[in-house]
């Protein structure tokens, strides 16, 4: 196979901060440490390549979180938040986030990203909350990875294409050093020694397995396989929460976004098979998701996303947006099917497991500045624990990243790693390419995954997760000493399985450690169907101590954004009738 | 460290490369400009537009919207007339990308060129670009024949937001086409005075309902929207529902209390969407006399009335 | 174990007949976020060389001369 040949080689580049992911936080990352010290020399490294990378590859077709003045307030937003996460909340972050998002919205029309405004040049920011007003819609937001490239590209920005970043290099005192990466075409190293690095490294996405048992079929971006996760995992960065998992409706079969969120606004909705809306919840959180989860195994299934109440003139609107934007293959997959949405609805399911604080609330625990808990380390975007904070948070929390982390590099010197460790993690990414045969790595992450479905997706059965932890154990041991890689191509897919598999692993020690049920469906556990405030109103912390898997509990800071005993109640009374 | 990093550009070769008799090399070397992100691309870019090839225009006037400047703006209003409507189309997606108001400059004596299709082109560039020189030659295309033209028009205006555009948004308010009469109401809203809410206003009774429901949406945002309370409680019987939805809505945001008892019918209206809004309305309007309506409602099939009217028995007090 | 070869028909479809690959243009291989797109080194076009789909079609859109269909795969028609 002369396709993707193994190259031996190793380069050695030296830069103040280093970004790792291209998708939407790591450009804004990446752009903002530059603007914040245009002496600093600051790399961008990309699995893919950036021009058309991570989540939003294709596009996005919304802001789904935009706290714009006149719509929604910073402190309402907060409020709102903390409530959909069950209080369990980092709120300075959040605030942080609230208070900033307006003014990277400005920015990003500036750069040249469509959203959606009124005749009078004003966002047209649409109301689909019960409380308050987030949604932007962006019908032309195809163009939002071509606009972002243009801007790094015009501060000339250092960027690293095609390059899978492996583990990161820490100093004695645990600081970060910077980071190896593998080049996935010829398996060439590359090492970055950085002062500050910043982990943008998406959601893990690949995780369960779609019900089509197709591997790449994922709701999320099939690249996105929790690479950060377990990078952070293994340098001692503590994970939040991880046991509040992704899950997502979508359209069945397809595995993409209904994206009721676009429809909505123009009077679509999501219906049982009695033609009648069933969602209680106000806000997208673990109990819309149980509820959705209840009804599609009720006699009131399927479920659908319902479009032919509408005008003929609507539905067209909402059809040029949904088969042009985000993922423009779902006008193919209906016309497949016959399914037009004058006459038909759209059947719906809910997505395998994964991570992601885009979406919910699971990742690397980060501070108002993003800073992780290892001291050098930051994370934003879909692996950083800010929690649903979607698109513009993955771009406002990269932004905050990029400034703290460009401020940090220019008072500290390189921390010193140990060479070995550059060794042992060569030997360690190389093994699969040193031998003559083995398993490949599809089945190793089909066997990873497969368990993941089996085990793992809730209801939370303790028993079926410690039955998950001794498969995920074998499965470890054949990877570890029978995985083989023919080439560069199977050397990337290869290390994504082993990160896949970190990740399966961090999502059955943190649904065990954690005795009660929260977030709805995320964390649904039978053996303790309750919710637990007086043992569990806490953040739990995964994290690697003496080589091994440890679960801690770490108390909520106090919140800087009262919440009202009488909102919570208006909350719960609604979840109350929700199970009547 | 060869290979490592995204090249910068070597322009020498790409220039040498757009001079190559072979079509396919030069929409290569179109395409790597237009990543280069260097300003010195421009140009180069500018007489790519110019070349035989039609589909190498099309390549060159794509790439130009990646950079922003009066040069690339100067190139594209030129591929506005290209021979080939591919081009045509792609010039003018990309001029409408630039935001450096600038640019402003080159684009508005294009505002008077003979093309219908070069004018509606420059006008909807112009918009994002928010110069008050815009004024005038957008006014002087409301009277354009063509309706396309007089849309864009409307948009420039309605983004200036200035008070001297008043009574041409109100004449285009009864324009003989409706989407510009759609674009002309929701334009007029920003504005305080009285006569634009009843320019507003009068479009409750337009033959077309788009755009009876642009005008009663556009009547809760704006400013003088409440002296139109009772056309608004009128529309509250139109035949199609969306037109109705968005006039509770409106009162609501104007806060109309005497139009709750009308809004209450909407909660047993055969579209769930309706029932939703009228009892959110309700609510928001604090409407105790609605009380006994929205007792009624409160086992409604759907769940979104349900919580909507909940939502709305706890505001009553 | 020895490893076989599963037939599996792919997405991506390209006309050699539109595509320029031949002139140097890698822009569908570059834009592809799972990578699975390469030169062939026998007819100098894009091809698909590995099964790993997601659809989400940067390549069909991103092609200059629209010579590349990506259509949806049986397992999820």
């Amino acid at each position: 196979m002369s396709l993707d040949k193994i190259v031996d080689g190793l380069t050695e580049v030296d830069c103040d901060v280093l970004v790792i992911g291209g998708g939407t936080a790591g450009p804004m990352a990446a752009l903002k440490a530059k603007m914040k010290n245009p002496n600093a020399k600051v790399i961008l490294l990309e699995k893919a390549n950036v021009k058309r990378s991570g989540a939003i590859s294709m596009g996005m077709d919304g802001l789904n979180n935009a706290v714009i003045p006149g719509h929604a307030t910073p402190e309402q937003y907060t409020r709102e938040i903390t409530i959909a996460n069950d209080g369990i909340v980092n709120q300075k972050a959040v605030l942080k986030y609230a208070e900033q998002c307006y003014s990277i919205i400005q920015e990003l029309d500036k750069y040249g990203i469509r959203f959606q405004k009124n005749e009078n040049g004003d966002f047209d920011v649409k109301k689909v909350h019960h409380l308050g007003t987030y949604v932007l819609p962006m019908p032309n937001g195809d163009t939002v990875k071509k606009a972002l490239y243009r801007q790094l590209r015009r501060v000339q920005l250092l960027i690293s294409n095609r390059y899978i970043a492996t583990r990161l290099l820490q100093g004695k005192d645990g600081r970060v050093a910077g980071a190896i990466a593998v080049n996935t075409r010829t398996a060439e190293f590359l090492i970055v020694k950085a002062k500050a690095v910043i982990l943008c490294m998406g959601a893990a996405g690949r995780l369960g397995l779609p019900a089509s048992g197709y591997l790449f079929g994922t709701y999320e971006n099939a690249a996105n396989s929790g690479d950060g996760y377990a990078m952070a995992y293994h340098a001692g960065a503590k994970l939040a929460n991880l046991e509040c998992f992704q899950i997502n409706p979508l359209i069945k079969d397809y595995n993409g976004p209904a994206c009721a969120y676009v429809a909505g606004p123009f009077g679509a909705y999501t219906v049982n098979n009695e033609d009648a809306r069933f969602i209680e919840c106000d806000y997208w959180s673990g109990q819309m998701m149980l509820e959705f989860y209840n009804e599609l195994q009720s006699g009131k299934g399927p479920v659908y996303l319902k479009l032919n109440h509408l005008h003929e003139n609507t539905i067209s609107e909402i059809e040029s947006i949904l088969h042009k934007v985000e993922r423009p293959s779902r006008g193919q997959f209906h016309a497949n099917r016959g399914t037009d949405y004058r006459g038909n609805k759209i059947e719906m399911h809910v997505s395998e497991i994964g991570f992601c604080s885009g979406h919910s609330a699971s990742g690397v625990f980060v501070d108002e500045f993003a800073r992780t808990t290892v001291p050098g380390l930051y994370a934003a975007g879909d692996m950083a624990s800010v929690p649903h904070s979607y698109m513009l948070g993955a771009f406002t929390n990269g932004s905050i990243a990029g400034q703290h982390a460009s401020d940090f590099a220019k008072d500290v010197d390189f921390a010193a790693y140990d060479p070995e460790d550059i060794a042992r993690e060569r030997e360690r990414v190389l093994a699969p390419t040193r031998r003559e045969d083995g398993i490949p790595p599809n089945q190793i992450e089909y066997k990873t995954r497969r368990f993941v479905n089996d085990y793992l997706q809730p209801p939370k059965v303790p028993q079926k997760y410690r039955l998950a932890q001794s498969r995920f154990a074998e499965v470890r041991e054949d990877m570890e000493t029978g995985m083989i890689a023919r080439n560069a191509h199977e050397l990337l897919r290869a290390l994504e399985a082993s990160s896949i598999l970190d990740c399966a692993d961090m999502a059955a020690c943190s649904s065990l450690f954690r005795t009660e049920s929260r977030w709805g469906l995320y964390h649904l556990r039978t053996d303790y169907p309750g919710r637990d405030d007086e043992n569990w109103f806490c953040h739990t912390l995964l994290g690697k101590t003496d080589g091994r898997m440890i679960c801690e509990k770490r108390a909520v800071d106090p919140y800087v954004v009262p919440i009202d005993d009488d909102e919570k109640d208006i909350y719960y009374r609604q979840r109350i009738e929700a199970r009547a | 460290m060869a290979g490592i990093f995204e090249d910068t550009a070597d322009l020498d070769e790409l220039a040498e490369a757009l001079r190559s008799a072979d079509a396919g090399e030069r929409r290569v070397a179109i395409l790597a400009l237009a990543d280069s992100g260097l300003p010195d691309a421009v140009p180069l870019l500018a007489s790519a537009a110019r070349d035989p090839d039609s589909g190498i225009r099309l390549q060159a006037a794509i790439a130009l919207g990646s950079f922003d400047g009066a040069e690339a703006a100067d190139a594209l209003t030129k591929a506005l007339t290209d021979a080939d409507p591919a081009v045509t189309r792609a010039a003018a997606e990309s001029l409408a990308e630039l935001k450096d108001p600038r640019n402003a400059d080159v684009i508005l004596p294009f505002v008077a060129h003979p093309s219908a299709f070069v004018k509606e082109a420059a006008l909807r560039a112009l918009k994002e670009l928010r110069r008050p020189e815009a004024l005038k030659p957008a006014l002087d295309a409301m009277r354009d024949p063509n309706a396309a033209v007089r849309i864009q028009a409307v948009g420039v205006i309605g983004f200036l937001k200035l008070e001297e555009s008043v009574p041409a948004l109100r004449s285009a308010a009864s324009d003989s086409d409706a989407t510009v009469r759609r674009a002309a109401i929701n334009a007029l809203a920003f504005s305080q005075a009285p006569s634009s809410s009843e320019a507003i206003a009068r479009a409750l009774d337009d033959a077309e309902w788009p755009v009876r429901e642009s005008a009663a949406e556009a009547l809760g945002r704006s400013r003088s929207g409440v002296s139109a309370k009772d056309a608004l409680i009128a529309r509250l019987d139109d035949e199609f529902w969306q037109v109705r939805l968005k006039a509770i809505r409106s009162l609501a945001a104007l806060k109309v209390r005497a139009a709750a008892i009308a809004i209450a019918h909407g909660l047993t209206h055969p579209e769930p969407n309706m029932r939703k809004e009228a009892a959110a309305a309700l609510g928001e309007l604090k409407a105790s006399e609605a009380l006994a309506h929205l007792e009624r409602a409160a086992d409604d099939i759907d769940a979104d009335v349900r919580k909507n009217v909940r939502w709305a028995l706890s505001q009553l007090g | 174990m020895p490893l076989a070869n599963t037939p599996t028909s792919v997405p991506v479809v390209v006309d050699n007949e539109k595509c320029i690959a031949d002139k140097g243009c890698t822009v569908c291989v570059d834009v592809c976020p799972l990578d699975v797109l390469r030169i062939s080194d026998l007819t100098n076009k894009a091809y698909m060389a590995y099964d790993e789909c997601w659809y989400c079609l940067p390549c069909q859109c991103d092609c200059p001369t629209a010579a590349l269909t990506v259509n949806i795969p049986f397992l999820l028609k």
